[in-house]
């Protein structure tokens, strides 16, 4: 058969790279390059390819799951590589008798247009030309070759199954993502979804297959957004997660607000070993003068809030803190820190004076006049005591700390009122949103709890509180990380917005737990199941606010570990978009070479 | 990413509190390994009401990979959309993200900013609601302190108006009281007073935030490029010393690697400067150090044969000038005889 139609076809695209690896010049380790033609040029390469699924597959979840991260690990080098337009050296993951579907050379299927002068290309997977090794990666190389930056490859594991016995291998899916700049700097994504299979050999896992099931690009002719945070004065490089001086899983917030009443935006970001506080600056960018000002020690905290607490007319400031543990290694918490503004920004921490002195393992404060007084109260979103007490369940878990609701005494004082409020209640919350959902006036809020479902504090309107989640549609069971209000389909109600834990993650830690744990295994994968977004859907017959999920297939929902939402009109078209911060910890990158 | 740490959580009786120990546990990130790892920040834009949101993360610009948490929104060049700020856990950890997505003020990118003082209650009316009537329709915010996971938003709202004029605006107020402020203008800046019903214009107060250097590139135009520790072909230590190599002339120092096909091309053009006379012309390779004999080749392929350096063991030696992991190549500096660098050229040269 001799070589393939479709590498022919290939051959006028393929970079000098693939020139110089096809004439031995690579010095790369374990390419054996004669070996590597040969094999090209001798071997024949099928009309189709399916990788088959294993027949008797390994059903214990810890092996396959070892086995999952085996690969995913192996094939971190091998997106480093990609990422660095090193074929040569990639070429050691493939396997000498590879053969695949190449993921250039495809014929567009269809070509959709997206907002913002964006486009969406979907190519047919049954077009792409069957390769080998060397025709895999040059048909990768043709296709990132020109590129003026290639930011980012990822070969990422969704799922895998293996056989049992040997020799070992497994039917691996993944998602490929490749990110950077195209020739002429415009953005350029490439993401295919496929299934590989990983073959063991030699105490390494190779790619012998590759399926490709689908591929889409993205392009637009410039990034929408563009990161000035050098030029605006508030770059700061931290160290890596994990290492001592940041361990600490009392994430750091961030509140804007005018500090000084010059109408210019302000942030206060707590952080250790110390907390900024970027001051808007007449001319642009921001200035940094959290120690002049009071606030840079005592250093970390979590969520911060800027507000008014005694109505005088300036910003005062709330922050929480996670995690402290006594000296005898008691866990207890955090007392909030209120630091009152002298009306010129200069503040002065007096929490305990003013009534802060519940002790909390508080992420979230949020800010709403409950009784409308006209004194602004505060809810505290507290979460378990972490590496004291794990969660006594993945789907109820109630051994949290209690939230906490501190009333404003007319600006004189906080009162704990929790109780009186009805809100008693010891699920592991990450974060509030208040809002009146129905317009009558009062604030409700939501609470987004992790390992367990959310709650929905609808406003009497006599000091109390009731858990109408339930009744609302609003129910959410999840591993809720954050919640915000907005309305995102223009009639003029708030929808709700929760971040959740989702797909892979989730899926993955959650399928580990189903079967083993107390919890329900279907409420486990539901758990999995991504953000929600909760349309406030007042009908004809019924005028009452109540809300409806948004289908997920009508997009905005899916991340991976879903932290923060922020929900405004982006492009200024009219529509609230949605941002989300997202992932948990990123490690180092794969070893250089 | 996210199974490598799945690794640490080996079987145990307890699964409950092993996986929970997992994932709280330091010890496996200070290890390096990742949970839930390379997740990018996401941007979803609303395509309008029953159509969906259609995912921009990858062409966003704003898809940081450093595990972000807090976010605030808001318009910190007052140029009428909104930036975002996101706070990281971890090395660049504090973003500003300008936003570049239209011009607003365009005709079809009309916005109104809307600041709120209650009377009747708290002055902030922390919870007031605000209807804007869009050209989708009326679309609702709330002014809210404390949402999203520890973030906190301004005391701004931004209200995009598409291609409208004008708007009509409501407030329902803490406590229930509906309020209309009438018509308000796009491109307004508005205080709305509790009872008073009608807008109360503010100042812009306009504040650019400069565009950055290049990628990647840490030294600006401007400054004085230090000598770098470097190797030559064959893997020796070589010290490039700008003030030498350029001899009394203007230096050229490309930045390049054998990859990089557009970089590949111009490497006739950058020897017949050199062979002009008029300027100096040195070659960096920023290929893995494995891959230096080949890029070495490649330069001799392509008849160069101005000076031309390696990164040393490790991918070390050009820390002083770049961040590797984000610069596009090719990039050249032009370099004075004094070792300034008086121009960053982006891309070929004939660009």
């Amino acid at each position: 058969m001799g070589l393939h139609p479709s590498l022919l076809r290939l051959a006028p695209v393929l970079g000098f790279c693939l020139l110089a690896l096809l004439s031995g010049c690579s010095d790369s380790e374990g390419l054996h390059d004669e070996e590597l033609v040969e094999n090209e040029a001798t071997r024949p390469l099928p009309d189709s390819l399916s990788v088959s699924t294993p027949d008797s597959p390994l059903i214990h979840m810890e092996i396959v799951e070892d086995f999952s991260e085996e690969v995913a690990n192996e094939m971190l080098g091998f997106s480093d590589k990609l990422r660095r337009r090193d074929f040569g050296a990639a070429a050691e993951w493939l396997a000498p008798d590879f053969v695949g579907h190449a993921l250039s050379g495809l014929t567009p299927d269809s070509l959709e247009s997206l907002p913002l002068e964006s486009t969406r290309t979907e190519f047919l997977p049954a077009s792409a030309p069957i390769v080998g090794r060397a025709g895999f990666l040059a048909a990768l190389e043709s296709y990132v070759g020109p590129w003026e930056r290639v930011e980012y490859v990822q070969w990422k594991v969704k799922g895998a199954e293996f056989q049992t016995g040997k020799p070992r291998w497994g039917r691996v899916k993944y998602r490929v993502t490749v990110l950077g700049n195209a020739e002429d700097g415009s953005p350029r994504s490439l993401v295919a979804w496929g299934y590989g299979k990983q073959l063991f050999r030699d105490g390494k896992w190779t790619l012998q297959q590759f399926e490709l099931t689908s591929l889409v690009e993205q392009q637009r002719a410039k990034r929408l957004f563009t990161d000035v945070s050098a030029s605006a004065g508030i770059a700061h490089a931290g160290i890596r997660f994990g290492q001592p001086g940041n361990k600490s899983f009392a994430f750091n917030g961030a509140s804007a607000g005018d500090v000084n009443g010059d109408g210019l935006v302000d942030l206060f970001v707590p952080s250790r070993p110390r907390n900024f506080l970027y001051m808007g600056k007449t001319e642009g960018g921001f200035s940094e003068e959290a120690a002049d000002r009071g606030v840079a020690l005592p250093a970390g905290g979590t969520g911060a809030v800027f507000f008014d607490w005694d109505d005088d007319g300036d910003a005062d400031l709330a922050l929480a803190d996670v995690g402290w543990i006594e000296r005898d290694g008691t866990p207890s918490g955090n007392p909030l820190r209120l630091y009152i503004n002298d009306g010129t920004g200069l503040f002065t921490e007096r929490g305990e004076e003013f009534g802060f002195d519940a002790l909390c393992n508080g992420y979230s404060l949020t800010v709403l006049d409950d009784t409308l007084d006209g004194a602004l109260d505060v809810f505290v979103s507290n979460y378990g005591r972490i590496a004291a007490e794990p969660n006594n369940s993945w789907t109820d878990a109630s051994n949290g700390m209690s939230n906490i609701l501190y009333r404003n005494e007319g600006g004189t004082r906080f009162q704990d009122k929790t109780a009186d409020a009805g809100m008693t209640d010891s699920r592991w919350s990450y974060a509030a949103a208040a809002a009146d959902h129905d317009l009558d006036g009062d604030q409700d809020v939501y609470v987004a709890n992790d390992y367990s479902r959310n709650i929905f504090w609808e406003n009497q309107g006599d000091g109390t509180f009731q858990d109408a989640a339930e009744s609302l549609g609003l129910s959410d069971l999840g591993n809720g990380m954050g919640t915000a209000w907005g309305d995102l389909d223009n009639n003029g109600m708030l929808d709700l917005y929760v971040a959740n834990m989702t797909s892979t993650a989730g899926s993955r830690i959650l399928g580990r737990l189903a079967g083993q744990s107390e919890g329900d295994t279907q409420d486990l994968l539901k758990m999995a199941g991504g953000n929600s977004i909760f349309l406030n859907s007042p009908t004809e017959t019924d005028t009452e606010s109540s809300f409806e999920r948004l289908p997920s297939s009508e997009g905005g929902v899916s991340a991976s570990w879903a932290w923060s939402p922020a929900l405004a009109d982006l492009n200024l078209d009219g529509n609230l978009d949605v941002f989300c911060t997202n992932g948990f910890v990123t490690g180092d990158t794969a070893a250089d070479t | 990413m996210d199974v490598a740490t799945e690794a640490s959580i080996t079987a145990a009786q307890d699964v409950n509190s092993s996986l929970y120990l997992g994932l709280h546990n330091a010890q496996i990130y200070q290890d390096g390994l990742s949970f839930s790892g390379s997740e990018r920040d996401k941007v979803w834009i609303n395509r309008g009401p029953g159509k969906g949101f259609a995912d921009l993360s990858d062409l966003s610009g704003a898809d940081d990979p450093n595990d972000g948490r807090a976010v605030v929104a808001a318009d910190f060049d007052d140029d009428g959309d909104v930036d975002l700020f996101v706070h990281n856990i971890q090395r660049e950890r504090h973003k500003l993200f300008r936003n570049d997505a239209v011009e607003p003020g365009a005709p079809e990118s009309g916005f109104l900013k809307i600041k709120l003082r209650g009377t009747q209650l708290a002055r902030e009316a922390i919870g007031a609601t605000v209807i804007v009537t869009g050209p989708h329709g009326p679309t609702a915010q709330v002014l809210s302190r404390g949402a999203g996971f520890v973030s906190s938003q301004s005391d701004e709202l931004v209200f995009g108006l598409g291609p409208l004029k004008q708007a009509d605006v409501e407030v329902v107020w803490p406590g229930g009281r509906r309020e209309s402020f009438g018509a308000l203008p796009t491109g307004s800046r508005s205080l709305l007073v509790e009872g008073s019903g009608q807008g109360e214009p503010y100042e812009a107060q306009p504040r650019p935030l400069p565009d950055p250097l290049p990628p990647g590139l840490l030294l600006e135009e401007g400054e004085i490029l230090p000598s770098l520790t470097l190797v030559d072909a064959n893997g020796n230590t070589a010290t490039l010393d700008p003030v030498k190599l350029a001899d009394g002339d203007t230096l050229f120092l490309n930045l390049w690697a054998s990859y990089c096909a557009p970089c590949v091309a111009e490497i006739p053009d950058l020897q017949a400067l050199e062979d002009a006379g008029e300027v100096n012309v040195v070659g960096v390779s920023v290929d893995a150090p494995a891959s230096r004999e080949r890029a070495s080749q490649v330069l001799a392929k392509r008849g160069g044969s101005y000076p031309s350096f390696y990164l040393g063991a490790g991918g070390t030696g050009l820390e002083p000038l770049v961040d590797l992991e984000r610069l596009p190549i090719p990039t050249t500096l032009v370099i004075t005889p004094e070792g300034r660098i008086d121009t960053i050229l982006r891309g070929p040269l004939e660009r």
